[in-house]
């Protein structure tokens, strides 16, 4: 038998439900905070194991999260910050901190440090480096430096030292030759080329007293420094120490590609706190090393860098509760063991004491290798300017023009000089 | 509508003063169709045409999405056609593109369509097989399927390798090869035009090939005589379809060269530029100036075929 409603019982049931509907947000006690952040799966499932403990000790309060690949990331914040919806906690990078600042698409977040926002017993440089115009935007997640990626097994069975602090350019390239003659697998070569990475031509380029960027923004190199920078290259090319210019191409600059975890080559570049990623992919046991030394006494090339930062929305409803989710996760020592090192080493005083136990060799390696850079380490330099990814993308093709035989070494100085200097003079 | 609209004039039109006006009357005729209409409408203004027209403003500004765009007039413009070596290369990349993928691909699938012409059983299954790839062609899958076949240890080299002992470069990441991996992966897409052709070869009455026989006429003679004249209106539909996607692509670019734009600008299509652009360095109004100087060249192009095509293409009277 079928049920049937007449008209009268439709409307008072509908606007009964209707009445319920409304009611229940202001039952509703929940806040909502949600969270963006870039990095690989592993990143995620430790950020999410840390916001699950923050919803537990914090009823009342989740905590949506999103992550996406480095170079996605930025376009959809920047989409989302123009439509005035940016998430309310947002993973911010160096290079962006000054123009997200400068445009108010973050917010300062000097009125919650010491009641609700703890960085008390952070490392002093670490909190300038996240301040902009003398306000503070950025808490920083963690300290990294450059590194080399080294492949120990390789390195153990052909009986070579491995890379350490006193390594010279010279001994690098006597590394890598023998690697590569050794022939201990197919197509295996010594060391990845590394024209095209900028941190290594930066940490080139401040051990010869010189920088990539002046604090407001013009280029601190020249055309003599590039083109030393592409011999150096050429002749590992020549001398078969590195990958040939079609097999580095299919490095796409992240750890997946690279071509040590493709197994073309026995070191690859990438910073301190990539070492967790990188191993979750290598079957081969994996060390950590700094870039080579020009000599005995050259200038610290690397600096500690505050590997990333959290900062709370500008157009945030809820910029307190976001301070205090920020701070819960700098300090908290239970969220602390969730996240480990794989943002960088922690930079709580407090945390790092508390998680030193519980690394393993891995994680040891990564933490030692950034505390004890002594004398390898300069200052931070001060942020890039906005265009700083335009003159990145530009070095990556002048170097594959020098690699593919495009253009010759000494043509590159001048002309990447050139296209750097008019790169920065764009208004944009 | 329009006879009960009639009928009301009708009944009213003795009493001449209270005639229904034209408008109440033109509104009852078409006002149910616009209505219906509303949905699409809302579309075509909201999502296309409203859009294309603040893509044409946003030209002239300056606008990182961070901050509201800034008027700079002629700019973009005057850069991107003077003083951009980027530009120049990615026209270079997508003309030589177009102008090698698009005729090979319809050769190809012309080619096809006439084998599948001559009768075979199963003819269906053989158009579904060379149909599927244009399906799922232009797909990010099949993107980086691509890559993997034609890097250096991938399918195509290992072949190489085992029949003929070759050891072949990496095609997708030398600059000499790689715009051309790309141009066998838009030939590989060959299915959707021959369909259409296949479609028109079948509209070619038969008894022309038959008295073109008694004749004596050789294949290859009726062929360019009796099968191409007639399928040119074919060939025009398809040339002007095949080269406006190929100046569209951007997919296959995109995976193949990490969004890079390949060895050194080798497969910058200009999609790819223009996207760079956007979203690497938030020069939106630089961006929709590429994508107007585009529709521009499009527009261009097709207004020449259209004009060209009084001379070649020959339509059944």
């Amino acid at each position: 038998m079928a049920y049937s409603v007449d008209r009268r019982q439709l409307l008072l049931g509908g606007s009964a439900l209707l009445a319920l509907g409304a009611i229940h947000p202001a039952l509703a006690q929940e806040q909502r905070l949600r969270l963006i952040f870039w990095g690989s799966q592993a990143r995620a499932d430790r950020t999410y194991k840390a916001t699950d403990l923050y919803t537990k000790a914090n009823a009342g309060t989740t905590i949506d999260g999103e992550f996406l690949a480095w170079a996605d990331y930025w376009p959809k914040l920047a989409t989302q910050t123009a439509g005035g919806n940016a998430p309310d906690i947002i993973q911010m990078d160096y290079r962006y901190i000054v123009e997200y600042a400068n445009r108010n698409a973050i917010a300062p977040l000097d009125e919650f440090v010491g009641s609700t926002l703890n960085v008390a017993d952070f490392d002093q440089a670490q909190i300038e480096s996240g301040k902009v115009n003398g306000k503070y935007y950025g808490v920083s997640l963690g300290a990294n430096s450059s590194a080399m990626m080294v492949n120990k097994a390789v390195f153990d069975e052909l009986k070579l030292p491995l890379p350490d602090a006193k390594t010279t350019w010279e001994d690098f390239a006597k590394l890598a030759t023998e690697i590569t003659k050794a022939g201990v697998r197919r197509g295996y070569y010594g060391a990845s080329d590394g024209a095209e990475v900028e941190p290594f031509f930066e940490n080139f380029l401040r051990q010869r007293g010189k920088a990539l960027y002046t604090a407001d923004g013009q280029i601190a190199f020249d055309a003599t420094d590039v083109s030393d920078w592409f011999d150096m290259w050429a002749k590992l090319r020549e001398a078969g120490a590195v990958t040939p210019p079609d097999i580095q191409q299919l490095d796409q600059n992240n750890i997946e590609t690279s071509m040590l975890t493709q197994n073309k080559a026995a070191i690859s570049y990438g910073h301190s706190n990539q070492l967790v990623g990188f191993q979750a992919l290598n079957k081969d046991p994996l060390a950590i090393t700094n870039y080579p030394r020009h000599a005995a006494d050259s200038k610290g090339g690397h600096y500690r860098k505050p590997s990333m930062f959290f900062s709370v929305s500008g157009t945030s409803e809820n910029k307190e509760a976001a301070a205090r989710f920020i701070s819960y996760f700098v300090n908290d020592q239970e969220a602390a063991k969730a996240i480990g090192i794989e943002r960088g080493v922690p930079e709580s005083k407090a945390v790092r004491e508390a998680l030193a136990p519980t690394l393993d060799d891995l994680g040891k390696a990564a933490v030692n290798y950034v505390a004890n850079l002594g004398d390898l380490a300069g200052k931070l330099p001060p942020p890039p300017p906005n265009a700083a990814g335009e003159v990145d993308l530009a070095l990556q093709r002048k170097a594959e023009e020098v690699a593919f035989g495009q253009q010759s070494v000494s043509d590159a100085g001048p002309a990447f000089v050139a296209e750097a200097t008019e790169i920065l003079k764009r208004k944009s | 509508m329009a006879v009960r609209a009639g009928e009301a004039a009708g009944s009213l039109g003795a009493e001449a003063a209270t005639t229904p006006s034209l408008w109440s009357r033109m509104s009852e005729r078409i006002g149910p169709g616009y209505l219906f209409l509303t949905p699409w409408l809302i579309g075509l203004f909201g999502l296309t045409l409203g859009p294309i027209i603040y893509s044409f403003y946003l030209s002239f500004t300056q606008f990182d999405l961070l901050t509201s765009p800034e008027w700079v007039g002629l700019d973009n413009y005057q850069r991107i056609l003077t003083a951009d070596p980027k530009f120049m290369a990615s026209m270079r990349v997508t003309f030589l593109f177009v102008l090698f993928s698009v005729p090979l691909k319809l050769a190809f699938a012309l080619a096809v369509a006439m084998l599948l012409n001559k009768g075979i059983s199963a003819l269906p299954m053989y158009r579904a097989i060379f149909y599927l790839p244009s399906l799922l062609g232009a797909s990010v899958a099949i993107a980086i399927l691509w890559r993997t076949i034609f890097s250096a240890d991938g399918l195509i080299n290992q072949l190489l390798w085992t029949a003929f002992g070759i050891s072949g470069p990496s095609w997708i990441s030398n600059p000499n090869y790689a715009l051309w991996t790309l141009v066998v992966l838009s030939i590989w897409q060959f299915g959707s035009p021959m369909i259409i052709f296949l479609a028109g070869l079948r509209q070619i009455p038969q008894d022309m090939y038959e008295a073109a026989s008694l004749d004596g006429a050789s294949q290859w003679r009726q062929f360019w005589k009796i099968t191409l004249p007639l399928l040119t209106p074919v060939v025009f539909f398809n040339v002007i379809i095949q080269t406006i996607e190929a100046f569209k692509s951007f997919t296959p670019a995109f995976i193949i060269s990490g969004g890079q734009g390949g060895p050194i600008n080798s497969t910058l299509f200009y999609t790819l530029y223009l996207y760079q652009e956007a979203f690497g360095f938030f020069r939106m109004g630089y961006a929709s100036a590429l994508a107007w100087i585009l529709l521009a060249i499009i527009s261009a192009f097709t207004a020449i075929s259209f004009l060209s095509s009084r001379y070649w293409v020959h339509y059944d009277d």
